[in-house]
């Protein structure tokens, strides 16, 4: 007699936001075997890219490949671009480019801390959290004149500059909410109930992290110390004072601190990239057409960001690659889910931040 | 225990953090992305616009005396801007406002509606060419004859 049980999460269930059906071989409540499907949101982004669009508006549409880092994919799509063009930007535009992506990691982090309090049934801190968020969401508004959909980015530069009535409001914003994330430091670190939820469970060794190739808060969660900021030189990151967050235990708990650690390292950094504006032109003409193949890295909230542009010299590129950090880290995942009790799965598949929509894009 | 009471009765007594929508106005901030505006007299006609839109928000009709006609779709647009940093005239032919845009309904004929037109942009274009070309031999084969 079979002495196992297969249930499913997904691809609808009430702990998800997005699309994606794991299926669990439970005995009794411990989940033993894992299988994932994440294809229910496919648009065709990448041959939408290569047969619909120029390469300059390109830049536009990746954007639309996530709500949430929608910011991270334009960046990365417009490196590549401009590094097959020949051009370089210059320290102005970067460090604005850097501001946008800072900003757009803190309200992401938020997001995921928020959806962790939720699946873990805390409801209050749930809206605590994401009123909390509204403060960033204002200022990249104000920034990007879009409250999701930034269209900040261009091939040569960046279409807004940053007016010192905005820099106030960035300062102004920021203070307000370093306050908040030390509140929520001290709620994440001491709350009892919450430690019940967090502590121990939905662990990744850092064996494991090696092995299934863990990235972004999951292995840094771990120890695993790899994040892209450190790792690449296309952003000034150590001079605005950037440092990698790791911790150990690779629980729930710690990937929430990672998280929240990271948030303070960004409000940090987008102070420092405020009161450090370099002068200069936001945006510069870029002329000639992409020959060539280039690929790009970029840490995006939720890890390692890949693009592969290719072109042959044509308006219309050969091929655009998209490698979201979810895709990357569901091997990691399914591996974290084995041993845990199956009423544990949605707060660990929160504490992931997977995002669907870039997975399947 | 006693402090979670006291926070929850201090709660009843503060703001709400949620704006009353449909009652209460949401506050747009300044330099808001909104709709593209276009002023018909300014316009010098270059299509700039029209080729750079990502979306492909802009059309335009071409007459067969050589005029040009405007179209521009709302709700395909992305409010990106890239036209208004295409046109050699921003500011007088073609800028972005900050008024949002009310969402469409059945009758504004979103989809169909537009459908209809980028058809018709089409085929207004290929009739042009078509009717340039034609008077073009003519004029060559009439050439020579105005020599001898």
């Amino acid at each position: 007699m079979k002495k196992t049980i297969q249930i499913p999460l997904g691809s609808q269930h009430i702990s998800l936001l997005e699309p994606i059906r794991f299926k669990f071989e439970c005995e009794n409540e411990t989940i033993i075997g894992v299988d994932a499907d994440v294809g229910f949101v496919h648009r065709g982004v990448e041959l939408a890219c290569t047969r619909s669009f120029e390469f300059k508006q390109v830049g536009y549409v990746v954007a639309r490949v996530c709500g949430l880092c929608a910011i991270t994919h334009s960046l990365a799509y417009t490196l590549a671009a401009e590094k097959l063009l020949g051009y370089v930007a210059n320290d102005r535009i970067k460090y604005l480019r850097m501001l946008m992506v800072e900003l757009d990691r803190i309200h992401s982090h938020l997001l995921c801390l928020a959806h962790t309090a939720e699946n873990a049934g805390f409801e209050a801190l749930f809206m605590q959290i994401m009123g909390d968020r509204e403060l960033v969401m204002e200022v990249q508004e104000a920034i990007s004149g879009n409250r999701v959909q930034f269209d900040y980015i261009c091939i040569g530069g960046v279409n807004r500059d940053l007016t010192s009535e905005l820099c106030d409001l960035v300062r102004k914003n920021l203070m307000i909410l370093s306050e908040k994330v030390e509140v929520l430091i001290g709620l994440f670190d001491n709350n009892w109930s919450l430690s019940l939820k967090y502590k121990g469970i939905g662990v990744l060794s850092l064996e494991d992290a090696y092995t299934y190739n863990a990235l972004g808060p999951l292995a840094r969660a771990s120890g695993l110390a790899t994040d892209v900021r450190a790792e690449t030189s296309d952003f000034p990151y150590e001079a605005l004072g950037y440092t990698m967050i790791v911790e150990s235990t690779g629980d729930i708990h710690a990937r929430n601190f990672v998280r929240l650690r990271e948030i303070v390292n960004s409000i940090a950094m987008c102070r420092n990239i405020v009161d450090n504006l370099p002068m200069g032109e936001i945006q510069e003409k870029v002329k000639g057409k992409p020959k060539g193949e280039e690929i790009v890295r970029i840490e995006a909230p939720r890890g390692e960001l890949f693009y592969l542009v290719r072109g042959n010299g044509a308006n219309i590129l050969e091929r655009v690659r998209i490698k979201t950090p979810t895709f990357s880290g569901i091997p990691a995942m399914m591996e974290v889910f084995k041993g845990s009790q199956y009423a544990d799965a949605p707060a660990i598949l929160a504490s992931f931040d997977p995002c669907m929509s870039c997975t399947a894009k | 225990m006693f402090k979670a009471m006291v926070e929850a009765f201090k709660n009843l007594f503060k703001p709400v953090r949620t704006i009353n929508y449909p009652a209460q106005e949401i506050s747009l901030p300044n330099g808001y992305r909104g709709l593209i505006e276009h002023d018909h007299e300014a316009c010098i006609y270059c299509d700039k616009c029209e080729k750079v839109c990502p979306p492909g928000a802009i059309l335009f009709y071409q007459h067969e005396e050589g005029g040009k006609e405007y179209h521009y779709n709302p709700w395909l647009c992305i409010y990106c801007g890239e036209c208004v940093r295409a046109c050699p005239k921003p500011d007088e032919a073609l800028w972005q406002s900050e008024t949002k845009q009310q969402s469409g309904v059945k009758e504004d004929g979103v989809n169909e509606g537009w459908f209809v037109w980028e058809e018709a942009c089409k085929e207004s274009r290929e009739a042009y060419a078509a009717a340039k070309k034609e008077r073009k031999p003519k004029m060559k084969s009439e050439e020579p004859l105005c020599v001898s």
